[in-house]
């Protein structure tokens, strides 16, 4: 149950067939994402809204001298916003965008740790009943005998498909259904 | 030993001395050039060729001595420069450029001068000049005696090389092959009176020294140019062993510093040099990157210090805090480039399209030290050059039509840089015909682009410009109107996250405009808070801050300022922010943009700083009314407001309400019934 500060190392050892991830919780519901490409993780310290935007762009923080957006990735599930807590973190991921990489922070409840799935206990994504758009789910992750939804960062995090969102409107949010 | 240091430095200098060889002779055309000019004219190259013989660069050395000579005869004033020799010169330059261009990149270097310069050569000959290259025989007989061109004299050199020559990046041998491209070496003698046993001989240092003598037509300054990058530390003498005084001879000498004088200050011959130093790109941002965490660590700092009340210790940090905060400014400001450093092209492609599309056309160049991030210079340099070309060949129309619509015949591009409410805009605008909105219409429908041209907006039609593969230039030519390029420059232009706008009067002339971020850049700005958030007012734009007197009417959103109207807009209503208790007093803050002006209220005026302007990156695209976000000293972001558009977003937001209250109280109204 650390929750501040984990630094990216550990990489090397997701080279190999059971790789390594970060496991957090949003809302009840327990979420892992693949942790190469986690920069880091930082409590939530505050941050600023920037006013007329989509809800799921809760805003931007200071890392370390660089301006790094905040998304709500609940929201953009098209679930209750995450409230802040004292637990809250924010996993700050490293996502490419045109060759450039771009950090993005995701608001987490809190985060647990990490864990490594073996290639074998990793399920395809249910067709139904994840309540989530089936992109985002890169697989089944088996966890100490419990399910979690390993999240597929490239499309929760798409800059381009969020971009658009908050281009057009800011009450349109990605509709699941 | 690792040279690519050294070729690097080498080719850097080389371009700017092109660069300045260029500006020069541009001069030349609107004024003479005095004798100070003339002698820096021919140091450029001179130095380019004792550089690049150094390395071995056969070919440069070999080019840039035919064009020295000329320049040496120039100096002397036994040359005039007429127009024909500035073109002459200006192609040459291009020439040595292509031959830099090809050192950079060919394993190889060049040995044989190539064809197209090879050319140049004998057009240089041709203009009254001979060839003093060792390699050809003299041609044309010449009546004025020369200390460059004069018979070969006997020089008696003396070289002791400096202990640290090697570890500087020079090769003595380079220095004497390229003493043997100026004449003949005889009589060679090694000197090494200092070296020492092998197990105490270190590698990298030089022991070495030459005693010989060489037989040349150089001159005197040729040959001592020669040892230009060995003279720290080194032992040079240059005696002429003929008997005859060279320059009590010669004419060329008298404003070339005498060798002593050389000596004794090497540095002051290359100018500018010392003033700026050359630094890697990516350590300026990783000192960037690195001030940035002082920053925040500093206002950490200093913010345990006020919690330990410990006043010895506050005094102490807000010293070092302000040292971060100039440290921060210096390192940002040192990324800041003025655009002149892209202007400084465009008096050359003027010049050379209009004399190929026979125009007559005046450039003018304003603004030129505004400054923009480096990075940022780079990018703008080829959509620039492409709207310069299409104004030159689409804008300017042709003499006699300019003529008979009664303009001068001498058309006018103006290239324009400024800084506006935190952005740089960059402005090129031409007197030409205009853009012809029938045409861009009539094109367009032809390319299915459009149905028609009904109800378009001028904005709307010009921006079909923009549209890929559009071109409404009737005939195709070399330079422009093959469709390709407005479609890029927009491209490249958004990739900057910058924007275009045309504006443009049929037969008055076009106004391309890019307003560009400033990525990296800092502003003076006003910091202002409305509930819990802070924005940023650029400074630039506050003209005056009065209390806001509550209205009788909530909708009444102006008041009277000195006997004006002055509209405003609540910073609260507008981006929605309830969620704070109203304090008691509000201001406003009046602002100018452009020419009009309005009110912002906000609930606390916290006073002037400095920010370094971030950008809020692609997934905020679609913000209104902010242009950027500054991080604050106390770590917290800040959003930058941009007042225009804010200005526009009240507008929308306001005519959607009386839509609202008009529909509303229509079906109301119906209801009723």
């Amino acid at each position: 149950m650390n929750k501040s500060h984990h630094e990216p190392a550990l990489q090397e050892a997701g080279q190999q067939d059971a790789q390594q991830y970060l496991t957090f919780l949003l809302g009840r519901e327990t979420f892992a994402i693949g942790i190469s490409g986690i920069r880091e993780i930082i409590e939530f310290g505050g941050m600023t809204s920037v006013p007329l935007m989509p809800p799921f762009l809760r805003g931007v923080l200071n890392l370390r001298g660089a301006v790094v957006p905040v998304v709500d990735i609940s929201v953009r599930f098209g679930r209750e916003e995450t409230p802040i807590g004292p637990q809250t973190c924010v996993v700050i991921l490293e996502v490419a965008h045109e060759g450039e990489i771009q950090y993005v922070g995701v608001l987490v409840d809190s985060v647990n740790e990490v864990v490594e799935i073996a290639a074998e206990d990793i399920e395809p994504p249910p067709s139904f009943g994840s309540m989530l758009r089936p992109e985002f789910i890169q697989g089944m992750g088996k966890v100490n005998g419990q399910f979690v939804v390993l999240l597929s960062v490239d499309y929760v995090l798409s800059i381009d498909e969020m971009a658009q969102i908050s281009h057009v409107a800011e009450s349109s949010e990605p509709a699941h259904e | 030993m690792d040279l690519s240091k050294a070729k690097d430095t080498f080719l850097q200098e080389a371009r700017e001395l092109l660069q300045q060889f260029e500006t020069l002779l541009l001069k030349a055309e609107s004024a003479s050039l005095d004798s100070e000019d003339l002698g820096a004219l021919f140091r450029t190259v001179h130095t380019i060729k004792g550089s690049a013989g150094l390395f071995g660069f056969e070919a440069i050395v070999s080019f840039c001595h035919t064009v020295e000579n000329v320049l040496a005869q120039l100096r002397s004033g036994t040359l005039s420069l007429t127009p024909e020799l500035s073109q002459l010169l200006l192609l040459c330059r291009d020439g040595i450029s292509r031959l830099v261009d090809d050192a950079e990149v060919s394993e190889t270097p060049l040995v044989e001068v190539p064809e197209a310069e090879r050319a140049l050569q004998d057009a240089l000959a041709s203009v009254g000049v001979h060839e003093e290259t060792p390699a050809k025989p003299r041609s044309i007989p010449v009546a004025t005696m020369h200390a460059d061109v004069d018979d070969a004299q006997r020089w008696h050199i003396r070289v002791k090389f400096g202990a640290d020559v090697l570890r500087g990046g020079v090769d003595p041998i380079a220095c004497l092959r390229y003493l043997s491209t100026l004449g003949t070496i005889s009589g060679m003698q090694t000197l090494f009176p200092s070296l020492p046993a092998l197990d105490e001989l270190d590698p990298e240092t030089c022991y070495i020294g030459f005693d010989f003598t060489l037989t040349s037509s150089a001159s005197l300054a040729e040959i001592d140019g020669t040892f230009d990058f060995a003279r720290e530390g080194s032992e040079i003498e240059i005696k002429s062993l003929t008997p005859v005084a060279v320059p009590a001879a010669a004419p060329a000498p008298d404003n070339q510093p005498e060798p002593e004088a050389r000596h004794a200050e090497p540095v002051a011959r290359k100018p500018g040099e010392g003033k700026f130093l050359k630094v890697e790109a990516a350590k300026l941002d990783r000192l960037i990157n690195l001030v940035g965490e002082l920053v925040i660590a500093g206002a950490a700092a200093n913010v345990l210090s006020v919690n330990r009340n410990d006043n010895q210790m506050q005094e102490a940090i807000s010293t070092i805090s302000t040292l971060i905060e100039q440290i921060r400014d210096g390192a940002l400001n040192m990324r800041m480039v003025p655009v002149g450093e892209i202007f400084q092209r465009f008096p050359r492609v003027v010049r050379d399209v209009a004399h190929e599309l026979g125009k007559d056309i005046e450039l003018r160049i304003s603004g030129e030290e505004t400054e923009l991030d480096k990075s940022m210079v780079e990018k703008l340099t080829d959509p620039l050059m492409h709207i310069v070309r299409n104004a030159l060949d689409h804008g300017i129309e042709p003499a006699a039509e300019r003529k008979s619509s009664g303009k001068p015949t001498r058309g006018k591009i103006e290239l324009m840089a400024y800084h506006e409410s935190g952005s740089v805009v960059l402005e090129v605008s031409d007197d030409g015909g205009g853009i012809r909105r029938d045409k861009v219409i009539h094109k367009a429908v032809e390319r299915g682009l459009i149905e028609s041209g009904a109800g378009l907006t001028d904005a709307q039609v010009y921006h079909l410009l923009f549209e890929p593969g559009f071109s409404t230039a009737e005939a195709v030519t070399n330079l422009s109107g093959r469709g390709v390029g407005m479609d890029v420059v927009k491209k490249n232009i958004e990739a900057l996250r910058g924007e275009i706008e045309i504006e443009s009067r049929e037969g008055q002339g076009t106004t391309m405009r890019l307003r560009l971020p400033l990525t990296l850049a800092i502003i003076d700005g006003f910091l202002v808070q409305v509930g819990p958030s802070q924005f940023v007012i650029p400074l630039d734009m506050v003209l005056e801050c009065i209390e806001l007197v509550t209205q009788e009417s909530r909708y009444r959103r102006y008041i009277e300022l000195r006997g004006e109207v002055l509209p405003y807009i609540d910073v609260r209503d507008i981006f929605d922010i309830h969620d704070a208790a109203l304090p008691s007093y509000r201001y406003i803050v009046v602002v100018q943009y452009g020419n009009k002006r309005a009110g912002l209220v906000v609930d606390h005026l916290l006073g002037e700083l400095q920010v370094v302007i971030k950008p809020l990156g692609k997934l905020f695209r679609g913000a209104q009314g902010i242009s950027g976000s500054a991080i604050l000293g106390s770590g917290e972001v800040a959003l930058i407001l941009d007042v225009p558009q804010l200005v526009q977003v009240a507008c929308r937001q306001e005519k959607e309400e009386i839509e609202h209250h008009h529909e509303r109280s229509h079906t109301e109204h119906a209801c009723g019934k």
